[in-house]
């Protein structure tokens, strides 16, 4: 059976859905009998999916927009 | 990864703007803005900057689409564009600040196994998500990640593009790129762990 920090380095790829068919097989396995490691894995999951919700979606602020345009229309459009 | 079809009309818009077309350099411009001034807000935390980076980044489209040759997408190009305008504006700014990101990883024993109690905290956030309180703790932890680390995580669980897609911008092979990706989720996950953990405690103690 795989070790907890072999199954860590492998998260990545896990979720990634490249792991070759045994070795996410051992993974499961592992997980099956390791409590600690499936909570490893759905606060690693989860990180990544709280991080994204948090950070988007970035909206352009309208005074930014009303300058970004007045800017290129005067150094682009007619410069 | 950008559609064909979105893929095939940045072809055609460059091929355009190339012949002297104003109207496709608009058209490129109502495209890429928001996502110019997405990553440069987020890698800057910093609405000035990020309006002068997504100027700059205009402008080097303009003046720069003669040298673009199509060797990768036009999508990558100009994200890379933006990377260098936003790292020009960090290197401005502060210096650079050490973190180390071994503190990311669990404790193992002797045999690899676990050491530590780890909870799963990652059934308990909804009601945290929106409070402010979360939203600092995770603005703040991502602002601790090393540049490198930050860029490769932001394109590819932020802005959602492939790992491809990533290794493409920034001339990385797909395992490197994983493996910043990997330890930048490491030490994200440790930063949220204490605090969810701690919220947790405070919650339980009320």
């Amino acid at each position: 059976m795989i070790c907890c920090k072999e199954c860590i380095d492998l998260l990545c790829d896990y979720f990634e859905g490249t792991l070759d068919p045994a070795t996410a097989a051992s993974l499961e396995d592992h997980f099956k009998d390791c409590p600690p490691c499936v909570s490893f894995l759905e606060t690693y999951r989860q990180t990544s999916d709280l991080c994204r919700k948090t950070l988007t979606p970035v909206e352009i602020p309208e005074p930014v927009q009303i300058k970004l345009r007045e800017f290129v229309k005067n150094h682009i459009q007619s410069p | 990864m950008p559609t064909q079809e979105e893929k095939a009309q940045d072809e055609m818009l460059v091929r355009d703007m190339k012949a002297g077309q104003m109207e496709a350099f608009d058209k490129i411009f109502e495209l890429y803005q928001r996502k110019i001034y997405a990553l440069a807000f987020n890698m800057t935390r910093n609405q000035m900057d990020a309006q002068d980076v997504t100027q700059e980044v205009l402008l080097t489209i303009y003046r720069k689409i003669d040298t673009f040759q199509g060797k990768s997408a036009f999508s990558s190009w100009v994200y890379r564009i933006t990377l260098n305008a936003t790292y020009m504006k960090l290197r401005n700014k502060k210096k650079e600040q050490y973190v180390s990101l071994d503190e990311g990883l669990p404790n193992f024993n002797h045999a690899g196994f676990q050491n530590e109690k780890v909870s799963d905290w990652s059934k308990s956030t909804d009601s945290l998500l929106f409070s402010n309180e979360t939203k600092g703790v995770i603005e703040k932890a991502v602002e601790l990640l090393p540049e490198k680390e930050k860029v490769v995580f932001m394109l590819r669980d932020v802005e959602g593009l492939s790992t491809e897609k990533v290794g493409e911008i920034l001339d990385l092979t797909i395992p490197a790129v994983k493996s910043r990706l990997h330890r930048a989720r490491l030490f994200l996950r440790k930063k949220l762990s204490s605090y969810f953990d701690e919220y947790q405690t405070r919650s339980s103690k009320k």
